[in-house]
């Protein structure tokens, strides 16, 4: 079985993951396009993500080695974001994170994550020469339908101008839930 | 100023203590599990996180494989370390001891 589903937060997607896997799957693959594959099965997983940078190929080997041993079975990873996606049968060991301080570094990689995107976007909204407005100067001086065909016409491109600064405000969101849940695991 | 990694926590403090003796990272788990008796059970992204954290700061290091895993020790600055929080934790057990006779506190 595949699903489309595409995410912008990692815990409603680790959710959703473990929705469909208490419906009696596994997953057995997902691709970077938002591509999840399932395969039915009569055991109980549990899915659980986890999320690092870059990892050079020697420090990977030593991550998943240790989760492996663990019993955690790697479902290959996007090639963009640094989601790293662990499953295993479901048995008295389910997290992957044991204690406060692991748990609040995880939410400090997200944030410093959110924070470098949130950075990216904010200089490609940055748009120093050009100071007309969003919509082409001439269209509002056009006349009825001719002017709402034209309006249509632009809004795609218009929201394809903004679509940075709308990223900026999301990453922004993102970085402060992010922090809000670290300095609550920081708090003693 | 004190190091960010000070007092211990109790996953680094185990890690410390178990990894007087070379382990890996798997063994490390088992070996806290046994010597905290059954109370501290470490998952295993807690663990990755905390061997890497300590490596860093140089308090234990690889010393070899077996097989695929690496195995790790404690270092002359983790001994250092632990003595630290010896101390520490002596005094404080003193003052649990001594609460009787100073009423005042």
């Amino acid at each position: 079985m595949k699903k489309f589903k595409v995410f912008f937060n990692i815990e409603r997607e680790e959710q959703w993951l473990n929705e469909q896997l208490q419906k009696g799957y596994r997953c057995t693959n997902i691709s970077g396009l938002g591509i999840y594959t399932f395969q039915k099965t009569d055991k109980k997983y549990v899915m659980r993500l986890d999320y690092q940078d870059y990892l050079p190929k020697k420090k990977l080997e030593d991550y998943k080695g240790i989760y492996e041993d663990f019993g955690w079975i790697y479902i290959n990873d996007s090639w963009l974001g640094g989601i790293r996606y662990w499953q295993k049968e479901e048995d008295d060991q389910n997290e992957i994170f044991s204690d406060r301080q692991s748990k609040a570094n995880y939410y400090k990689r997200l944030m410093s994550y959110s924070f470098w995107l949130g950075m990216l976007c904010l200089a490609f909204s940055y748009r120093p020469y050009e100071n007309s407005g969003l919509y082409h100067e001439g269209l509002w001086s056009m006349k009825g339908s001719l002017l709402l065909k034209a309006f249509l016409f632009e809004t795609p491109f218009v929201l394809l101008k903004l679509a940075p600064a709308l990223l900026v405000v999301f990453f922004g969101i993102s970085f402060y839930k992010f922090y809000r849940k670290y300095s609550i695991l920081k708090e003693k | 100023m004190k190091h960010k990694l000070l007092p211990l926590s109790e996953t680094m403090h185990y890690i410390l203590l178990a990894l007087r003796e070379p382990l890996h990272g798997y063994a490390v788990m088992q070996e806290i599990e046994k010597i905290s008796n059954g109370a501290v059970i470490l998952a295993a992204g807690t663990l990755y996180g905390a061997i890497e954290n300590l490596s860093k700061h140089g308090w234990i290091e690889p010393v070899g494989n077996s097989g695929r895993r690496k195995i790790y020790r404690i270092t002359a600055e983790g001994t250092a370390i632990l003595r630290m929080e010896q101390e520490r934790l002596t005094h404080i057990l003193s003052l649990y001891e001594g609460s009787e006779s100073n009423e005042e506190v």
